[in-house]
């Protein structure tokens, strides 16, 4: 065989090999993307044949008038803070306690791990049963007031509400992913410690969290984003509400797109969010790479 | 030693909280045995008398065979695909090594670091306009894209750590590209591509915001169907709650036979991607 013939074969393979998968992505992710950045700058209902070109009017409106999308853009940060703590402080302890070994641990590790493999939608829904109906029913029960709040209706209660069951419902893969460090931290290392003198507090601060940094950094990144998206779970158990109190930046897109049918305002407001998205990101990544020690 | 029962109150008290964890799934799970009035009375205590007709009633409220063959041919036939493309690409751009398949190879995986609310809106116009919506194997079309480059940055890695000579001797033995790929590259893949069929499993069966926007009424998938089903049955919690169970059962079915492969797979892929 010629090595002329052989080239060609050669190419004609890395076509068959990686041209699916450029279409597919181009088809579904990197046009759309590159066609929002011009929707953007125009006005359109998403259904008409009429766009209209408007330069950074949408953009203006945003910084300069939208308080919507300001307020859905907080309420986002404030969710995600107090989710990302909780989250990452509770699957840390339970991680802690479900390496050491006992007859329950691999059932309970499942146990925790279960809310994490049925859909958002469903989880809210669960939930909703949980706070009105179940609740009403320990009032009568119990007598304790706080069964007898409105978890969903106001607005303090909802935003602890929507918080919890995020938690309740992704803590147990987080404890997976520190577990996962946890087990790959050579036991030695403790050992010599508590031989040193070292105590159980000590132990843990000055030797397992340094070492766990990596799996940190993973569980914050994944925590991060999927925060800062947060959407179904909100559809579902609140749908915004009480007024608009806990309506996440991704809702107030989703409603800006498909219930005001502005689409071209829209996807503004969406490539503002994916801006900061990546900001808040990069310095979480960065700033957490510096601080990782090797054993 | 103190040491001892401090363990074990510790012991003690993790247990109390898994079962206080689950409580809910509990509440859902032993109200669907009961009868509309018991529901609303009688949230907390054991069906006075049980029902079984709640699943019947769903059963054929929701056509459920006909929504969990339409979930589960689209998950299939979503994953078969990132998969087959995902490994496919990843492998070739990973052995390949010019300029132009670096620069693809970032081309493919640039998609993971956009958001998907930044490019649904077009998205669903670009797919209106290609008659890719409001039907499954539009749908389907659509997650291949979606999923891609997260497989393709998964078996990119792997294929690093597998020994060129594996493919030279065949290749000296005769033997074609796509034999190589196939026979002997892919079942090296193999734990590879279980992290990447269980994260997209996982992902495709659960999702709810793409189905919503891409299918319109006629198709639907299970998630879909039961959020419509619970706006039209908001008070009539017997059959909302035995639509809950039926939707969520699969999947934990499914989960507590592969629970080690799930939980492994899914870590590793949140670690390595």
């Amino acid at each position: 065989m010629t090595t002329a013939s052989k080239r060609w074969r050669e190419l004609g393979v890395f076509i068959t090999f990686v041209a699916p998968v450029l279409v597919l992505i181009l088809l579904s992710a990197e046009i759309p993307f590159i066609m929002s950045l011009y929707y953007s700058l125009t006005k359109w209902n998403g259904i008409s044949k009429h766009i209209t070109f408007i330069g950074l009017q949408n953009f203006k409106e945003l910084f300069l008038t939208d308080t919507d999308a300001l307020a859905s853009f907080f309420f986002t940060l404030r969710y995600s803070v107090a989710t990302i703590v909780a989250t990452n402080v509770i699957a840390l302890l339970l991680a802690v306690v479900l390496t050491k070994t006992f007859k329950l641990t691999s059932i309970l590790r499942a146990a925790f791990f279960v809310p994490y493999i049925v859909s958002l939608v469903i989880i809210g829904f669960i939930w909703k049963f949980v706070f009105s109906n179940a609740f009403s029913s320990l009032y009568e029960w119990t007598h304790w007031p706080l069964f007898q709040w409105s978890w969903l209706g106001t607005a303090d209660l909802a935003f602890i509400s929507v918080v919890f069951v995020s938690v309740w419902q992704s803590v147990g893969f987080y404890m997976m992913i520190y577990i996962t460090g946890l087990q790959s931290i050579p036991g030695e290392l403790n050992e010599a410690a508590a031989i040193d003198g070292a105590n159980g507090f000590n132990r843990f601060f000055r030797i397992t969290l340094p070492l766990l940094m990596p799996s940190l950094t993973v569980a914050l990144f994944l925590s991060i984003s999927n925060s800062l998206k947060v959407f179904d779970i909100i559809f579902t158990l609140t749908f915004g509400g009480p007024g608009k109190t806990t309506t996440s930046s991704t809702m107030d897109i989703y409603n800006e797109a498909f219930v005001n049918n502005r689409f071209g305002y829209a996807t503004a407001k969406s490539l503002m969010f994916v801006v900061l998205i990546l900001l808040i990101t990069l310095i979480q990544v960065k700033f957490f790479k510096s601080k990782e020690v090797e054993a | 030693m103190q040491n001892k029962g401090f363990t074990r109150s510790v012991n003690t008290a993790v247990t109390i909280a898994a079962l206080l964890f689950l409580y809910p799934f509990f509440l859902v799970v032993i109200n669907t045995f009961k009868g509309y009035k018991e529901v609303v009375t009688n949230v907390l205590s054991w069906p006075g008398e049980w029902v079984w007709d709640n699943y019947a009633m769903v059963w054929s409220l929701i056509q459920y065979p006909k929504l969990f063959t339409n979930t589960l041919l689209l998950t299939l036939a979503s994953v078969a695909g990132i998969v087959l493309f995902g490994a496919m690409a990843g492998y070739k751009l990973s052995r390949t090594k010019t300029r132009l398949s670096t620069f693809l190879f970032f081309l493919t995986i640039a998609p993971m670091m956009l958001p998907f609310q930044s490019f649904m809106v077009p998205l669903t116009k670009l797919a209106k306009e290609l008659h890719l919506i409001n039907h499954l194997p539009g749908l389907t079309l659509v997650y291949w894209g979606l999923g891609c480059p997260m497989a393709v940055f998964l078996f990119h890695g792997f294929v690093k750590s597998i020994p060129m000579e594996l493919e030279e001797c065949a290749s000296m033995d005769g033997c074609s590209s796509y034999r190589i790929f196939f026979n002997i590259i892919f079942p090296v893949m193999l734990p590879v591509v279980s992290t990447v069929i269980i994260l997209n499993v996982m992902w495709i069966w659960n999702d709810f915001l793409l189905p919503l926007i891409m299918l319109n009424g006629k198709e639907a998938t299970l998630q879909l169907a039961s959020y419509k089903f619970f706006g039209q049955y908001k008070s009539e919690w017997n059959y909302a709650l035995t639509a809950v169970v039926m939707v969520t059962l699969p999947p934990i079915i499914f989960f507590l036979f592969m629970q080690k492969f799930i939980i492994k797979g899914m870590v590793a892929g949140a670690v390595k991607g």
